[in-house]
């Protein structure tokens, strides 16, 4: 008994002080953590392969008009696997190391991109499936011919510097909903 | 799969002998059986010879039982499917019992009579199916809340996964009744040891405990209805992770090891083998949480912080591997998604000899503390014939000399060639859990070591084929720290699975509960519970349900202070 209870005492003393500083001092995350993701609107050409793959629903698609995918990326609802980093084609979603997004604003937590896009060249528009979970099933498509590289804009706290792309007038989200849910689900 | 599984499915006397054996005690009774994976055996049986069928599988084959899954088949036009799956330990076979429920019938006979372990999961499948088990002891409503309206079954093919029935008027299902003379202690449900709810109602004679009554499932997230109406194959293993935020990694291979089996998947073998290693990671850093909480809940927090702080370089080191501390995200149909650098391996094994070395001192002080022998000897002692009986696993089970190990029984991933050593210990009282657990954490660090020496190289990611097959069954059991846990899943024409069932470790282990607690004092009903390492989220994923305010207020603070009050002597 006496002899745990030293034994006890020595492990106790032997540790020593271990808890952090933090968040008097910065803690970096080991390499290769997953952390918030971060998206370059630059590279981003509106597949819809992160909404395809990501298993909280965090990315929704929208088609404003023929011209015009909007993605939104609902950051509150992330759980980090990073498979949206995984399948994106052109690299544009990584995982950044930042790990405090606590706020108290619930903008922050929310990025909208709006990709031009050109028409479907099979029906020669973009369709919008009326559920958000069926939504997430549209992949999407690139459209060449508008001429080299797609171009994005992004409004929420990411502003892409020298964007070429005036705002569209149909900004708010639901608006643009102008045509009959179609494909969807099968 | 796993050859060394096939192969030792395929050798088991059984897989031959078993569909005789059947065939003999049910005639034509049995419709069809055959191996419909090499270490799968499923037998149709006729619907009112179920019981007999199940009773032959435990008599004669000495099937362990492990889950009932019931299955809304009628947009296939075969009624209800009920299955009872078992496991044949020693020859790694999977049994699985099926008998269809016509529409109009809706009631099959219960088994529970003859396995008091299969209480849970009848009750289950009349929940979220709607098909009664005729002659059930206990027939009450377990895991969907009291304002569900009667006659609504969640996971029936035509329910949609959003749906929210009007909520009647709460009726909490009707509470055990004490026996004359007792004292009704409430325990929850907000536990006072674990942070989760749970609400038993203690009966006690002074201070002796002499019988319980429990209500649980307040934790429903619909895991299950999201796999089968609105998940694909790719995403359900990362939801699969969040079921348990202590054994994700082991939920999501287990999914995946029974999706890859069903679609006929074979990992590349290095994929196999960092499961393998990510598994027991996860083992040691569970067991050392364990080891902590147990100690908390006895008043001891010297082990609490001690055992905290060597689990923290385990934290950081699969934060290092994986790109987070918990829920890796680490698998995926096909194999794992990040592999193991060598500089990695280096830091693996120094953090590793360190949780050892720590472990080991720690042991050494606890082993001779008469504090703690005298809080967790002869307590909460599970008797064998009760451990059978309640289907009780992992490490419970081990403490109590059955000698269970689905690392073992089913040699899954990379465990043919990284075999686990047995630790079995034959008092079942907390003692030997306590025991079992800190034997099996060592052992884990000595499997990491040589999971990365016999580490082959490779690719970690399978091709996955372009079209999933209809109609496939795969189950796979995967060891948890807290015992087995087991994933069925049936696959269907798109994509994703027709029925995936799971079952946590806690959901046979809890039932135990009440055998262990009887005739023991009062104040050792935490630790006994703490000593099943019980997670209630993982043993609740169930439904798509919400647990609604309504539901909560039911057993909420007024009513226990006034049930407090009222028991008051």
């Amino acid at each position: 008994m006496f002899l745990s209870k030293l034994r006890e005492a020595w492990i106790c003393l032997k540790a020593g002080q271990v808890t952090l500083p933090y968040p008097f001092e910065p803690h970096d995350p080991a390499p290769g953590f997953r952390g918030k993701i971060s998206v370059d609107p630059d590279l981003c050409f509106g597949c819809g392969g992160c909404a395809n793959v990501c298993p909280a629903g965090v990315i929704e698609i929208q088609d404003l008009d023929q011209y015009t995918r909007a993605l939104t990326f609902r950051w509150s609802r992330c759980t980090y696997c990073g498979r949206c980093a995984d399948v994106c084609p052109e690299q544009a979603i990584a995982m950044s190391p930042l790990y405090e997004t606590a706020t108290d604003r619930a903008d922050d937590m929310v990025l909208r991109l709006e990709v031009f896009m050109g028409p479907c060249g099979r029906c020669g528009r973009c369709f919008s499936p009326a559920h958000p979970l069926e939504r997430m099933m549209v992949t999407g498509f690139r459209d060449d011919t508008v001429g080299g590289r797609p171009e994005a804009r992004s409004v929420g706290p990411l502003e892409v510097a020298g964007c070429l792309r005036p705002p569209p007038g149909l900004a708010a989200a639901g608006e643009g909903r102008a045509h009959a849910p179609e494909g969807g689900q099968p | 799969m796993n050859p060394t599984t096939a192969t030792k499915g395929l050798r088991s006397p059984w897989a031959t002998q078993g569909p005789r054996v059947l065939e003999r005690r049910l005639g034509s009774h049995l419709q069809e059986c055959r191996a419909v994976e090499p270490d799968i055996l499923w037998a149709r049986v006729a619907r009112h010879e179920i019981r007999t069928a199940v009773e032959t599988a435990v008599r004669e084959m000495g099937a362990r039982f492990l889950i009932s899954v019931g299955t809304d088949r009628r947009p296939r036009g075969e009624g209800y499917g009920i299955a009872h799956l078992f496991s044949l330990d020693r020859d790694g076979l999977f049994l699985g019992l099926e008998c269809l429920v016509p529409e109009w019938a809706e009631e099959v006979d219960s088994i529970t009579p003859i396995i008091p372990g299969a209480d849970w999961s009848e009750r289950e499948f009349r929940d979220v199916i709607g098909v009664e088990p005729k002659g059930h002891p206990d027939p009450r409503r377990l895991l969907l809340p009291d304002d569900w309206p009667e006659g609504v079954y969640p996971l029936r093919r035509d329910f949609p996964y959003h749906e929210r029935p009007q909520a009647p008027q709460p009726t909490p299902p009707p509470r055990k009744e004490p026996p004359a003379g007792t004292t009704v202690i409430p325990l929850g449900p907000f536990f006072p040891s674990l942070e989760e709810p749970a609400y038993w109602r203690i009966f006690v004679e002074g201070e002796t405990v002499v019988g319980c009554d429990y209500r649980g499932f307040y934790n429903h997230r619909g895991i299950e209805k999201l796999g089968d109406s609105v998940l694909t194959w790719d995403r359900i293993p990362f939801v699969a992770e969040r079921i348990c935020g202590i054994c994700g990694f082991i939920h999501s291979t287990c999914f995946c090891q029974a999706a890859e089996k069903a679609v006929g998947i074979r990992p590349p073998r290095r994929a196999e083998f960092i499961r393998t290693l990510m598994l027991e990671l996860e083992r040691i850093h569970s067991h050392l949480l364990w080891l902590g909480i147990a100690g908390h809940i006895l008043g001891f927090d010297t082990i609490l912080m001690q055992t905290w702080r060597i689990r923290e370089p385990v934290m950081w080191l699969t934060e290092e591997i994986s790109g987070n501390r918990k829920t890796y995200g680490m698998n995926a149909l096909g194999g794992v998604r990040r592999d193991i650098t060598p500089e990695q391996k280096k830091t693996i094994l120094d953090v590793v000899r360190k949780v050892e070395e720590e472990t080991l001192e720690v042991k050494a002080a606890i082993v001779g503390d008469t504090t703690l022998h005298a809080r967790t000897r002869e307590v909460g002692i599970l008797a064998k014939k009760w451990a059978t009986d309640f289907c009780v696993v992992g490490p419970p089970a081990r403490a109590s000399g059955l000698p269970i190990d689905a690392r073992l029984d089913h040699p899954y991933a990379a465990y043919d060639a990284v075999p686990p050593r047995l630790c079995t210990q034959q008092a079942g009282d907390t003692w030997a859990r306590v025991v079992v657990r800190v034997e099996e954490l060592v052992d884990s660090v000595r499997m990491v070591r040589e999971c990365l020496e016999r580490m082959p190289d490779g690719p970690v990611m399978a091709d996955l084929p372009g079209n999933f097959p209809d109609g496939r069954i795969g189950i796979s059991v995967v060891e948890a720290p807290r015992g087995e846990a087991v994933h069925f899943v049936m696959t269907g024409g798109v994509n994703r699975p027709y029925r995936w069932r799971v079952r946590a470790p806690t959901y046979p282990n809890l039932q135990a509960m009440p055998a262990m607690i009887q005739g023991q004092n009062l104040a050792d009903v935490p630790i006994t519970l703490g000593s099943l390492d019980p997670c209630f989220s993982c043993t609740e994923r169930m439904e798509a349900v919400d647990v609604r305010t309504g539901t909560v207020t039911v057993y909420g603070r007024a009513e226990l202070e006034a049930m407090a009050r009222r028991h008051r002597p």
